[in-house]
């Protein structure tokens, strides 16, 4: 992730051993959430890493402090998720999918409508709003509250269909109360989703969501990770392999914004002019006559042909699931609108650690030609340059639970001529920051 | 939280994962029976962060086999459990459930009330405090003016007021909240609106586990806690006791009794471990000795630690 990268080198100058460590690496003592002052908002700070022992002995003092430690958990666990009654906000699960309120069908007759409307309708059932994607399964009719920024979309009726995660992620964070359809409960018939009045339990709620519409275990990890660090996560179009047409279609869009343009033609052609042919059969690799330079016996001297992202705009096919960009994700910054989505900041593919393999070249290769191209900006240095890549996607590696985020970029380590940089005036703290490796 | 739940714990099978729901189930387990699993979900009191995760716990394939053979868990198929249980639910049942929400809902929102004018009163008292402090200063630096001790009185009195009588606010209001005030509670599990042991129709078979199970079964056995270790390179990491409170000791990896392993594998794993001050174990089951039906009894592991020569 580009700006986190930044970050990362500016800090490892000031910061101490701790700027190092993500604390939600490894289990960390619940009693350190008793430290958390909820209330008080202006000081809300994480916890510093804990103290832990290095084997269990026998002493009194070690069993209570774990005693103490689990009490701590149980109750952070127990937690209820409580809703006050003035901002109860409720949503009622669709076991079908997007359908139309059962008193809007009467309501329709009624009103003032064309009758050929009304036979159009009846043709096509789920015409609810162009925006509600076929996998939505839950509704919130009086949506309210800033979570509607950015998850769910409005139909006809101003009900807000969520899709699987979006709901189960709402009602895990104790936000949204959903409801049991009187069509689950064994009432009414099989298309009646009106609010049966029962809440339905987080366990319930991942046996209902949990698997649909191509949602794993995988995805949603990385979807709820990602959310309460405070991103927006939407779908990507690479979603499942039926949505391969959009994949296609957005490709093309990338190749056609991505061509050589004028200025790539002309530096080509300057590029022409300057060196000439290259005579290296006979005679110097540099080349004899005059040289008044170091960069242009550098560029004689290059003589290896080197991979130039910007230029390559041969049509892959089409990236296969795994390997395939499910989430873009958005830095809570952007002015988001839901309607329609900027260009994601990131681009994410799950991977199951458990049933999948390490990715070919190949692999690796279609995914990263899937995005479009993102070259580094040029005022930047140089390892940030080349960390960002001129196409980047990340791969998120859940084994089990456990989500370990990989940045695949890019590089172009051919474009950066060392030589025709000129060093910044002596200040040895300016220049490009040496690369520190995690210890652990 | 030193309640034991009824055996055998029923281990939510969704979408070929394994969840535990219950808060009591999962406590027990961490603490009779060394399996931790991964917190997966949100806890709703603070959900804007990663550190510390809430409910439900996803167990690895490996710990839901360990459960289930040593009979403390059950599998159950959680998704057809929950459609067909709720489609025969009885009409008196539901009421009784939901009546049951309304009244928690309605302790909740007391216990909140009571605990919002503890708040209120201690804070009260505080300034009270510090506003007699003050004026009791100002009366001995000047003695002579009168008009400010006098205003600090005239607050003294107004905070006085509300602040002797939160009792009987609290009583008058607690006796009038309705069904209306009642907060909503989302419940974190189906009982009691469904049984806590679903009838047998709905269990299903042994997990499918990888081949590393014997070394899962052998260090658990050990006492070893195990978690997914890929985030550090290896297959499971082996806690010497509890996660929260220990640091693990060593990367696990596991490998098949008669495999050719490169020497590279062993080298890099070994410089892995010590780069984290833990040690590389590798293990794998002997095919030839019998294991008496005891997953992981032939089982034989070796620490790889890198001699600082």
């Amino acid at each position: 992730m580009a700006d986190l990268d930044e970050d990362a080198i500016n800090n490892s100058t000031t910061g101490g051993a701790h700027a190092d460590i993500d604390l939600s690496d490894e289990t960390q003592d619940f009693r350190m959430l008793n430290n958390l002052s909820f209330l008080d908002t202006a000081n809300l700070s994480l916890p510093k890493r804990g103290e832990k022992d290095f084997e269990p002995n026998p002493t009194v003092f070690q069993a209570d402090i774990l005693s103490a430690s689990r009490q701590a958990m149980h109750n952070a666990l127990a937690y209820p998720r409580l809703h006050h009654p003035k901002n109860l906000l409720i949503g009622v699960y669709a076991p079908n999918g997007p359908a139309p309120p059962a008193i809007s069908k009467s309501l329709d007759t009624v009103a003032e409508e064309a009758p050929a409307e009304k036979a159009a309708e009846k043709a096509a059932p789920v015409s609810i709003g162009a925006q509600v994607p076929a996998d939505a399964c839950v509704y919130v009719t009086k949506a309210k509250g800033p979570f509607f920024k950015s998850l769910g979309q409005a139909d006809r009726w101003s009900r807000v269909w969520l899709l699987p995660e979006e709901a189960l992620y709402l009602l895990e964070r104790g936000t949204l109360d959903i409801r049991w359809p009187r069509c689950a409960v064994g009432d009414g018939d099989e298309d009646d989703i009106e609010d049966s009045g029962l809440p339905m339990s987080l366990q319930a709620a991942y046996a209902c969501l949990m698997g649909r519409g191509g949602l794993t275990m995988e995805r949603y990890s990385v979807f709820t990770g990602l959310r309460r660090l405070g991103y927006a996560v939407l779908r990507a179009p690479g979603w499942s392999e039926s949505d391969e047409e959009k994949v296609s279609q957005a490709a093309a869009q990338s190749v056609a914004r991505q061509g050589p343009g004028l200025a790539g033609i002309f530096s080509r052609f300057m590029g022409w002019l300057c060196d000439g042919a290259p005579t290296t059969a006979v005679g110097p690799v540099a080349g004899l006559g005059f040289h008044h330079s170091y960069d242009r016996i550098y560029r004689k001297l290059s003589l290896i042909p080197f991979y130039d992202p910007v230029t390559s705009a041969s049509p892959s096919p089409q990236p296969r699931l795994p390997y395939a960009v499910v989430w873009h994700v958005y830095k809570p910054s952007t002015s988001f609108r839901k309607s329609a989505p900027p260009d994601p900041d990131f681009k994410i593919a799950v991977i199951n650690a458990r049933t999948t393999t390490i990715p070919t070249v190949s692999q690796i290769w279609t995914l990263l030609e899937s995005t479009p191209l993102n070259p580094p900006r040029p005022n930047s240095q140089l390892y940030v340059r080349l960390k960002n890549g001129y196409r980047n996607v990340i791969l998120a590696v859940v084994d089990q639970g456990v989500v370990s985020y990989l940045k695949i970029a890019d590089a172009a380590f051919g474009k950066e001529k060392l030589y025709a940089q000129r060093p910044s005036g002596g200040n040895k703290n300016r220049g490009p920051p040496r690369h520190k490796f995690k210890k652990r | 939280m030193n309640s034991s739940p009824d055996l055998p714990i029923p281990i939510s099978y969704i979408a070929g994962n394994y969840f535990v729901f219950s808060v009591d189930a999962a406590t027990f387990l961490r603490r009779e029976h060394h399996i931790c699993g991964v917190l997966a979900g949100t806890l709703p009191q603070v959900p804007q962060q990663n550190v510390f995760t809430g409910l439900p716990l996803e167990l690895m394939p490996e710990e839901a086999r360990l459960l289930v053979e040593k009979g403390v868990g059950c599998i159950v198929d959680e998704v057809n459990f929950q459609k067909q249980g709720m489609k025969s639910l009885m009409e008196e049942d539901r009421k009784k459930y939901l009546k049951e929400l309304e009244s928690q809902g309605l302790e909740s929102k007391q216990l909140q009330i009571r605990r919002k004018e503890r708040l209120r009163e201690e804070y009260l008292k505080k300034k009270n405090e510090k506003a007699a402090a003050k004026a009791k200063k100002a009366e001995e630096k000047q003695d002579t003016s009168a008009a400010p001790s006098g205003e600090d009185s005239v607050f003294l009195f107004d905070d006085r007021q509300p602040s002797t009588s939160p009792s009987h606010v609290s009583s008058r209001r607690s006796s009038v909240l309705g069904a209306s005030d009642a907060m909503g509670i989302t419940p974190a599990i189906s009982h009691p609106l469904l049984p806590q042991q679903p009838p047998a129709e709905h269990h299903l078979p042994l997990p499918e586990v990888p081949s590393s199970y014997p070394l899962f079964a052998h260090l658990h056995s050990k006492g070893y806690f195990l978690s997914p270790g890929l985030r550090f390179g290896c297959q499971y990491m082996a806690y010497p006791g509890d996660p929260l409170r220990f640091h693990s000791h060593f990367l696990a990896v596991a490998a098949e009794w008669d495999e050719q392993l490169d020497l590279m594998t062993i080298i890099s794993g070994g410089r892995l471990g010590t780069g984290v001050k833990k040690g590389f174990l590798i293990g794998g089951a002997d095919k030839s000795r019998d294991d008496s039906g005891v997953a992981g009894s032939n089982v034989r592991a070796f620490s790889i630690e890198w001699a600082g020569m």
